[in-house]
């Protein structure tokens, strides 16, 4: 059952350990939902692996007056229930309650959701965007803070010398929403993931996942909204920018073609600011 | 490498490579066929077992990150020799299981989770078994057992959360 190779597995108990193993060429392991199923992907197991679980900065989720920070080894299911009731983070609970199915929330983290590469329908990583996030690594040269929009753009290089430690966020917002179109009604990756928030200055943030190939910000619409003097918070009125500035190349995928994921979004647009407008910071 | 742990509350040691499924140690070198591998790819649910008393699929947990843990299996819930879990005595009395493939970890999931919800609703039962595929049943019954289970036990003043080992 086993390969004969003698594969080397370090439980680090502080991120220096956890470096030192990664400077000898370990690649991380968090939850292992998606690397374990690198074989099926035709991929080899690494034969060095540095596992998180056992340091505990990166495994608590600290929520300030101002600011909350997430350790990248925090679980969906502790996100989901630490943030349940903290006004603006609607969003990311909905992203963390309801990805995959409840064994895998129970173990995935979010630092494997974001550091999934060539995963493109992370829930989080929308979730994420609209709120703002900034992203701390501890790379080879010491720790570092980037923005999650550049994060996500520069992962496949930053991540050969980094380990994701926290998510720092700030509590600006007053609403949010996600909503996601899976095929059947859980347990598959969404075909589209639409998230929205508003904050404290009214400005509504949107970003789109799972369409591309990576996550990113929909800022023509942001600006549309913003331009104006109709309330911007209006379902239809959302709807009908969505469609005028679906600026979006859909990605082919085993789920759905692209032109499909395109084709949702207007639809989601109007489900999500529905949502935001039923909101506690907005009803 | 060595990883030590209990199982259905025995320690348990295992000597290999610590990047193995747990399903496959349970499996093939203890014997416990009760967890099944069907789609190792966290789908399913089939694989579903207890560590440290959460349902996880095993078929996605590398044995190196079980050192030091407590994992309860279908055998481990009940022995042969003793009281059926609640969960598993109302299944088989709405004869609520047709081929099997599924139970040992549609059980594992949802005793969890009658432990740690006792006043679930019908819409929350079905959240808990979106990881759990059934081909054969078509779900209502495994529904309907398991809020019957927690009415009963709301009736008699307990909790569904005796795991006898
Ligand atoms: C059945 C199933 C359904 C799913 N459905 C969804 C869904 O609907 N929505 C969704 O968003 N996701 C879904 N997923 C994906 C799941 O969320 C990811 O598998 C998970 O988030 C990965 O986290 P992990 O902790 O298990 O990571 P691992 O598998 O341990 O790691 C994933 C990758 O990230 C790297 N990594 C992990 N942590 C760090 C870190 N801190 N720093 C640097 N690199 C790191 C690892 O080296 C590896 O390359 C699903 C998965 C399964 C199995
Ligand atoms: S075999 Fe593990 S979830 Fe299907
Ligand atoms: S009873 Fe056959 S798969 Fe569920």
């Amino acid at each position: 059952m086993a390969p004969s190779v003698e594969r080397s597995f370090t439980a680090a108990s502080t991120l220096e350990e956890a470096m030192a193993a990664r400077r000898q060429g370990a690649v991380v392991l968090a939850g292992g939902t998606w690397m374990m199923r690198d074989p099926q992907r035709g991929v080899d197991l690494p034969e060095a692996v540095v596992a998180l679980h056992r340091i505990p900065a990166l495994s608590k989720v600290e929520i300030e007056p101002d600011h909350v920070v997430i350790g990248a080894a925090v679980t969906h299911a502790v996100l989901g229930r630490a943030l349940h009731g903290a006004a603006g983070f609607e969003g990311l609970v909905a992203a963390a309650e309801n990805a995959a199915n409840p064994g895998i929330r129970r173990v995935a983290t979010v630092g494997g959701n974001l550091c999934a590469l060539d995963f493109a329908a992370a829930d989080l990583a929308p979730a994420l965007l609209v709120c703002e996030a900034t992203v701390e690594l501890e790379t080879f040269e010491g720790p570092k803070l980037l923005g999650i929009s550049d994060f996500l753009k520069d992962r496949h290089a930053l991540l050969a010398e980094a380990i994701v430690t926290r998510i720092h966020l700030r509590r600006d917002l007053v609403a949010s929403a996600h909503i996601r179109l899976p095929l059947r009604k859980a347990g598959d990756y969404p075909v589209a993931i639409v998230s929205l928030a508003v904050d404290k200055d009214k400005r509504c943030r949107i970003a789109v996942g799972s369409v591309e190939p990576v996550a990113r910000r929909w800022t023509t619409l942001e600006q549309a909204m913003r331009a104006g003097q109709a309330s911007a918070l209006d379902p239809e009125r959302a709807a009908g920018l969505a469609l005028e500035h679906n600026d979006f190349q859909g990605r082919d995928g085993r789920e759905a073609e692209g032109w499909y994921r395109r084709q949702v979004l207007p639809p989601l647009v109007k489900r999500g600011v529905a949502a935001l407008l039923k909101t506690g910071g907005l009803a | 490498m060595t990883v030590t742990f209990q199982l259905n509350g025995e320690d348990c040691s295992f000597h290999g490579d610590p990047m193995t499924p747990l399903v496959d140690i349970l499996r093939r070198e203890r014997f416990l066929t009760g967890t099944k591998a069907v789609c190792r790819e966290g789908f399913c649910g089939a694989c579903t077992v207890h560590v440290d008393d959460e349902a996880v699929p095993s078929c996605l947990k590398p044995i190196g990150l079980v050192q030091g843990c407590a994992v309860t299996t279908i055998e481990g819930l009940s022995s042969g020799n003793q009281a059926l879990h609640p969960l598993q005595a109302n299944f088989e009395a709405a004869d609520a299981v047709q081929c099997g493939m599924c139970f040992p970890g549609m059980v594992m999931s949802l005793s969890a989770f009658v432990r740690d919800n006792p006043h679930a609703s019908r819409p929350e039962i079905k959240a808990a078994m979106v990881g759990n595929i059934c081909r054969c049943t078509g779900y209502e019954r495994i529904v309907d057992a398991v809020a019957d289970c927690l009415d009963q036990a709301r009736k008699a003043g307990q909790s569904v959360g005796g795991i006898h080992v």
